[in-house]
């Protein structure tokens, strides 16, 4: 790859309950790429994706050693570090869920709710990140006449979508999905297989999949993670 | 084949169980109102004086339900304002901060104040009254804010509990998605964890409502009298509803009075109902603004 690395890891070690869940890992992910993560069920590739976001830290039973550095702007940030702001890092790093998790607000809500926690209080700004974000997930098209309803009342192809776009209205540089597709029909998943590939010129994705054939299709890598190891795995 | 019977049998005793408690709340209304419903009439709220005079508290009434009435409702709306704000918010405590031994000590010492009858909640009162009488300002005495202090008291428990089971059940993914997008601790918990919670914050609510306003040990020995009218001040003695029920069924003469017991009975039902009913209405609002307003 000839692009920089955006995400370094050294020596990461996750560990629940004193399981030891992930091994030892260093390994590298260039930028504005697709990482496939593939493997075998419940070996921890959901906790590698979290160590990325620090999102597994309300779980009390858990801890990390090792270190995770990623390159904001032109120098790497050790994003465990005390001094590093949490939201900050969330904000910079977004997450999409296997399941969708809308909130119960308008899809409009839904989209600006990241910009809310902000404090961006301007309506005309907030209005045009939130068109922007429903362009860039595909979803424009089918909401803008109805922006005010319920999330729920969406399908379940269209609030991933609506995920996505909540992801990425604060305008990440690295997104992390995790098996986006896999509560979806083959139909929903190939718009979000789209939607991924036209991310890639502003993000770093690192995508949790089951699907080879998927794989096949996106990733530009594949490792996979097993036994707590990540080893590279032939995208042929 | 044994299964098959003993389903049967539960689902009888089932119904059996729920027809019983049915039947015995329609026994009370009915008996109630079978009872009761004839003495309701202006006279008996408002005894000899000019209704619109009263309601605007510029006559008092001695000889009627009125004052007991806006007592009652004086005492709710004080009681509640100070249990709501501290209970919900040790729930929140409770459920997202405290962790490990100090959770456990908390929870046990909450299932204590729990347990502790009312009567000694209103002894408790009442020594605070005397106490405060003797050392900071001899002109407090039983009053209608020690009571309202002595039933917060009493229902701080409810409060902290059903906020706290609420806020813990709620799934693992509800509590993550907004974290994930950047947001602080606290955020979640307004933004989100809470305006999720209502339902479960609500009841609690209402239980603790229905219980302030049903008490008697507490008040009885913390400021209810008979005959002083509507309370002047948060100072003063007053009122109240289930009192006057207590005072009339021990110390009545004639069947009149009796009578006049089973009125303030049902006037007590209607006003427990019609604040069930506001803070239904305040919940179904309040979710609405939190989750849905464009």
């Amino acid at each position: 790859m000839d692009n920089e690395i955006k995400i370094k890891i050294d020596g990461l070690s996750f560990f629940y309950n004193e399981h030891r869940i992930l091994n030892n890992i260093t390994a590298g992910f260039p930028e504005n790429t697709i990482t496939a993560i593939v493997g075998p069920s419940g070996k921890g590739k959901t906790t590698f994706l979290m160590t990325l976001n620090r999102l597994w830290e309300s779980i009390s039973q858990a801890r990390i050693e090792g270190e995770v550095e990623i390159r904001f702007g032109d120098r790497f940030h050790k994003i465990y570090d005390s001094s590093y702001p949490l939201s900050q890092l969330r904000r910079l790093v977004g997450m999409v869920f296997q399941v969708p998790n809308p909130l119960p607000m308008s899809i409009y809500k839904n989209v600006a709710f990241p910009l809310k926690l902000t404090g961006v209080k301007d309506k005309n700004m907030i209005s045009g990140k939130v068109e922007t974000a429903l362009k860039r997930a595909f979803l424009w098209e089918e909401v803008k006449d109805r922006l005010t309803d319920n999330a729920f009342s969406l399908s379940g192809g269209q609030q991933q979508r609506l995920c996505i776009a909540r992801a990425l209205i604060l305008e990440p540089e690295i997104l992390l999905l995790d098996e986006p597709t896999s509560s979806l029909d083959a139909s929903a998943g190939a718009v979000i297989e789209e939607l991924m590939l036209s991310l890639k010129d502003r993000c770093t994705l690192l995508i949790v999949s089951h699907y080879l054939d998927q794989v096949k299709r996106i990733a530009d890598t594949s490792m996979e993670l097993s036994d707590g190891k990540l080893h590279e795995y032939p995208n042929s | 084949m044994m299964d098959r019977v003993l389903e049967k049998v539960v689902t009888g005793f089932s119904w059996i169980c729920a027809t019983v408690l049915l039947g015995t709340v329609f026994s009370i209304v009915g008996y109630l109102l079978v009872n009761g419903l004839g003495t309701i009439n202006v006279t008996i709220i408002f005894g000899e004086t000019d209704p619109v005079d009263a309601l605007l508290f510029r006559k008092q009434v001695f000889d009627g339900l009125f004052p007991a009435m806006v007592g009652t409702f004086a005492l709710v709306a004080l009681s509640v304002s100070f249990a709501v704000p501290i209970g919900i918010a040790a729930g929140i405590y409770m459920a997202e901060y405290c962790r490990g031994g100090l959770k456990r000590i908390f929870s046990l010492v909450f299932d204590v104040l729990a347990g502790i009858p009312s009567i000694v909640v209103g002894l408790f009162g009442f020594s605070v009254a005397i106490f405060l009488h003797n050392y900071f300002y001899s002109r407090i005495y039983p009053c209608l804010l020690i009571s309202a202090l002595s039933l917060a008291f009493l229902v701080l428990p409810y409060l902290i509990r059903t906020t706290q089971v609420s806020l813990e059940n709620l799934p693992e993914n509800i509590r993550q998605t907004a974290p994930a997008l950047g947001a602080t601790k606290l955020q979640n918990i307004f933004y989100v964890l809470i305006p999720r919670s209502l339902s479960g914050i609500a009841s609690g609510v209402i239980l603790s409502i229905g219980r302030c306003a049903e008490d008697t040990a507490v008040i009885m020995l913390t400021g209810a009298v008979t005959m002083v009218g509507v309370p002047k001040s948060v100072f003063s003695n007053y009122e109240a509803l289930p009192f006057y029920i207590y005072y009339i069924s021990s110390q009545y003469s004639d069947k009149q009075e009796l009578l006049s017991g089973y009125g303030a009975a049902i006037i007590l039902l209607v006003i427990c109902g019609l604040l069930f009913m506001m803070a239904f209405f305040i919940k179904n609002r309040l979710t609405y603004h939190a989750l849905y307003r464009q």
